[in-house]
């Protein structure tokens, strides 16, 4: 059997698989001490004929406190305040670190509802709801090279959107905005999940991301814009709403 | 062996003092057997109603199984009878309600009442010496309660709209009317409220019985540690219950007054916050998880020492331990929500908060280890659960800090390697302490020997193919599969995890198989077991002292207790020609073992 996780196709993505590494390494050893003394316990110390009593222990209860402490604390600094410290240094250098100043990064607005993703890119004019926006249905498209900025609403229930080949998550709830930022680096097709149970049909909400060149994404956007201006229909009451990305209102 | 010698309290019989106290048992069948206030009745009561319902759940969960192994397949045998509509195969709507109850089940309907409400009632006043609960009557209304919740949620399955399909924990806005109108999800509150109010009534019930009703000589450091285990399980069901009966009060309100608890951003104007659901559920949620184990991990830690034939290793720092974990499960509920945009303040707090909490539980693992070491394992069927238990929460626990670590929780969250990590705590380490709690505590709640050999077998195989399915689901969760998903192979990157998913499905029927030895074993005992001495394990707390079954009034006379519960291996019972003593044992060589006279007469 192989055991594998998903193709890796982002920027950070290995910080999350050191951490998995790292902790599979960790346990695998703690786990597999513990269970060599419970086995040679259960060896060396099952009862026979002529040996039906345990060993009294009462008296050197310092000896053993010491002990127990010593090997709690060994586990708990080499497992747990390692991971902690390179978690909070891989998020606060990394993962939540957003591109909020960054000129270049691409900024999505994701509407998810029952059980669909809607993608929104601002277009040539920069600016959120308005007549030269693009918008896809179940397909993101993105640039390889350049910071990916979402921020996610719901229109009904808790989605979460799940990029596996990009080792991230986050929800998208009602009433609130979320945000998640990553960067692909290499071109090829991604599924998109839905992670948290939105109802009945919560196994069909996949989308694909596309990761594509930088020359490629342009040519992409250029057919994608006419295709959405003819789409666009400001009066259409299922219209994807948009809203103002730096204070989170509506837009439209 | 003289295995009575126990039992010199009540050696004499009653004094005429003793008898004025003691209270007539009732003689009407329906007081005796249906509206009883005798703690060992209600334990039975709650034993019997957890096991229908364990059964039904994991009926259920081979369903699930079914599906994922051969998606849209139709169901073999009872496929025509449960799915007619579909020609017997499980529909997206079957499968999700499938889920939705199947963790509602299984953790309120069926774990809850076979360990807290089963063995909490029959143990903690027999472990303590008290002839009954505090309050008896608060007892039988706990399990009533229940019943009539037990009662909603079966009919939630009949309603228009069909059963429940929010999933176990309901999260808002889906439970809300938005995503669920129908009545089944009404129900649904329903039931889980009055759940609710019947644990809170056992909590409050099991703290006061334990603060006030333990024998003489009874103190809090001579108590075995299943009696801590229930009490501080108490203490988190009265303080964390609430919170979810709170919830549950505001979500009904949502659905049936018109509310916005819990809406937003869904119709005008509203104004509610469906995170507000996720902190209360997880508030009461997370403690939820320690207050399953709690008791779990009390009854190994006694059972270990027994079948070890030794003293507890380190018993102080275990209950120190476990007072630990009490405190620290409360402020480490925010690690179910690390992808709900938590600020990183509270996220990194709340890493670091999950992860203090393995110190404690690491050192609860080593008592256990240490226990064994030099001991005189005897491997009865008891035992091999309690091995079973040490070895899946080995697991479980380890992969806990997976889920801790945020980094590692942006990719792992709700994949299957959540439901591999919970199950393998709530289902398989819980499994394994319920059944060596049934295996040992049998012969004094029937009065029976269950069989070793059909025990044994039972024991291998469940705990292999346990094993198995659970790691199977850290596997494929590893490999990315999400939670909930009807059909997995929608996704092209989940399409190879078939044959892994069939290979789960196929040791999850063995698991259920498996357990229809354990209902032969456990009612052919019930019928023809042979009649149990009243201590068959030859270990020493008070439960032993009495006859199997106890009599109505657990003990004649109240013994005066005077050392712990895990004096195996003493020297001064060398003498007496075995090696354990009882905690009411007045031996003439063995001062030494109880140094501290009792500390307080409790009222």
């Amino acid at each position: 059997m192989h055991i594998e996780l998903p193709r890796d196709a982002s920027l950070d993505g290995h910080l999350v698989d050191g951490a998995i590494g790292y902790l599979t390494l960790t346990t695998g050893i703690a786990f597999a001490l513990a269970l060599a003394f419970l086995a040679s316990a259960l060896v060396l110390h099952r009862a026979r004929a002529g040996r039906t009593r345990g060993h009294h222990t009462h008296g050197n209860r310092k000896r053993d406190r010491a002990l127990m402490f010593s090997v709690a604390l060994v586990m708990f600094v080499a497992i747990d305040v390692t991971l902690a410290l390179r978690a909070t240094r891989d998020l606060e250098e990394r993962f939540w670190r957003y591109p909020a100043a960054d000129s270049t990064a691409l900024r999505v607005e994701v509407t998810a509802r029952q059980w669909a993703w809607s993608f929104r890119t601002a277009g040539p004019d920069g600016r959120f709801g308005t007549a030269d926006d693009v918008v896809t249905l179940n397909e993101l498209d993105v640039p390889i090279g350049r910071p990916i900025y979402l921020k996610l609403r719901s229109r009904d229930v808790v989605h979460s959107l799940y990029l596996p080949s990009f080792r991230t998550k986050i929800d998208a709830i009602p009433g609130m905005t979320t945000r998640l930022w990553f960067q692909a680096t290499t071109p090829g097709r991604y599924e998109i999940a839905c992670a948290q149970h939105c109802g009945v049909n919560h196994y069909k909400m996949r989308g694909l991301l596309d990761a594509r060149t930088e020359s490629d994404y342009r040519e992409w956007l250029a057919r994608a814009e006419i295709d959405s201006r003819l789409r666009d229909d400001p009066a259409a009451p299922s219209a994807p709403g948009g809203w103002d990305w730096e204070t989170g209102e509506n837009g439209k | 062996m003289n295995t009575n010698a126990n039992a010199d309290a009540g050696d004499d019989g009653p004094t005429a003092e003793d008898r004025d106290e003691i209270p007539p048992a009732p003689t009407g069948f329906l007081r005796r057997w249906v509206f009883s206030t005798d703690h060992k009745v209600i334990g039975r009561q709650f034993l019997f109603l957890g096991l229908g319902f364990l059964a039904i759940g994991g009926v259920m969960a081979m369903l699930i199984r079914w599906q994922l192994a051969r998606p849209g397949a139709p169901v073999p045998l009872v496929g025509r009878l449960l799915f007619g509509a579909s020609g017997g195969v499980i529909s997206p709507v079957a499968y999700t309600a499938l889920f939705t109850m199947h963790g509602t089940i299984m953790i309120f309907f069926a774990v809850t009442p076979v360990l807290i409400g089963g063995f909490g009632n029959f143990l903690l006043p027999l472990l303590i010496g008290a002839r009954d609960m505090a309050f008896p009557r608060l007892n039988m209304a706990s399990f009533w309660i229940m019943f009539a919740a037990t009662a909603v949620l079966t009919a939630s399955f009949f309603v228009p709209l069909g059963p429940p399909e929010a999933g176990w924990t309901a999260y808002a806005t889906l439970s809300t009317a938005i995503g669920a109108p129908g009545p089944g999800q009404t129900l649904w509150v329903v039931a889980i409220y009055l759940n609710g109010a019947s644990s809170v009534m056992g909590a409050v019930n099991y703290i006061t019985t334990v603060l006030r009703m333990r024998a003489p000589g009874m103190t809090y450091l001579r108590m075995p540690l299943t009696v801590w285990g229930f009490f501080l399980t108490s203490i988190l069901n009265a303080l964390f219950v609430p919170v979810l009966a709170a919830a549950m009060v505001l979500l009904f309100f949502d659905r049936v007054l018109g509310t916005q608890f819990f809406i937003a951003g869904t119709t005008p104007g509203a104004g509610g916050d469906p995170i507000l659901y996720q902190h209360l559920f997880w508030l009461f949620g997370h403690p939820e998880v320690y207050i399953l184990i709690l008791p779990a991990w009390g009854i190994v830690g006694d059972l270990l020492s027994f079948f070890a034939r030794k003293p507890l290793f380190g018993y102080r720092v275990t209950v120190g331990a476990l007072i630990g974990v009490v405190i620290l499960s409360t402020v480490v509920y925010g690690h179910h929500m690390f992808t709900t945009g938590l600020s990183p303040l509270l996220g990194e707090s709340f890493m670091l908060l999950t992860m203090i909490i393995s110190v404690p539980t690491s050192l609860i693992v080593l008592s256990w280890l240490g226990t064994l070491w030099r001991g005189a394992i005897r491997l009865q069927t008891p035992m091999l659960f309690c091995l079973g238990l040490v070895f899946t929460f080995g697991v479980g626990g380890l992969t806990g800090l997976y889920l801790a670590d945020i980094t590692a929780d942006m990719y792992l969250h709700d994949t299957y390697f959540v439901v591999g990590h919970f199950h393998l705590i709530m289902a398989a380490a819980l499994l394994m302490s319920l059944f060596a709690a049934i295996y040992f505590w049998f012969p004094k709640m029937f009065g029976r020997m269950m069989s070793e050999g059909l025990g044994k077998l039972h024991f291998w195989l469940t705990f292999v193919p346990l094993n198995l399915v659970f790691m199977g689901q850290l596997v494929i969760g590893y490999e990315g599969m999400q939670r909930r998903l009807y059909d997995p192979s929608v996704y092209d990157f989940l399409k190879p995890l078939l044959p892994l998913n069939r290979g789960i499905s196929h040791a999850a029927y063995l698991l259920g198989a498996a357990q229809l030895i354990f209902v032969v074993n456990f009612f052919a005992s019930l019928a023809r077991g042979a009649r149990a001495e009243m201590n068959p394990w030859e270990v020493g707390t008070l439960e032993w002292t009495v006859a199997s079954p106890p009599p109505h009034h657990n003990f004649d006379r109240i013994p005066l207790v005077v050392r712990g519960p895990h004096e195996l291996a003493h020297p001064a019972a060398r003498s007496l020609g075995r090696d354990w003593l009882g905690q009411a044992e007045i031996v003439d060589d063995a001062p030494a073992a109880s140094p501290t006279p009792p500390a307080r007469e409790p009222a």
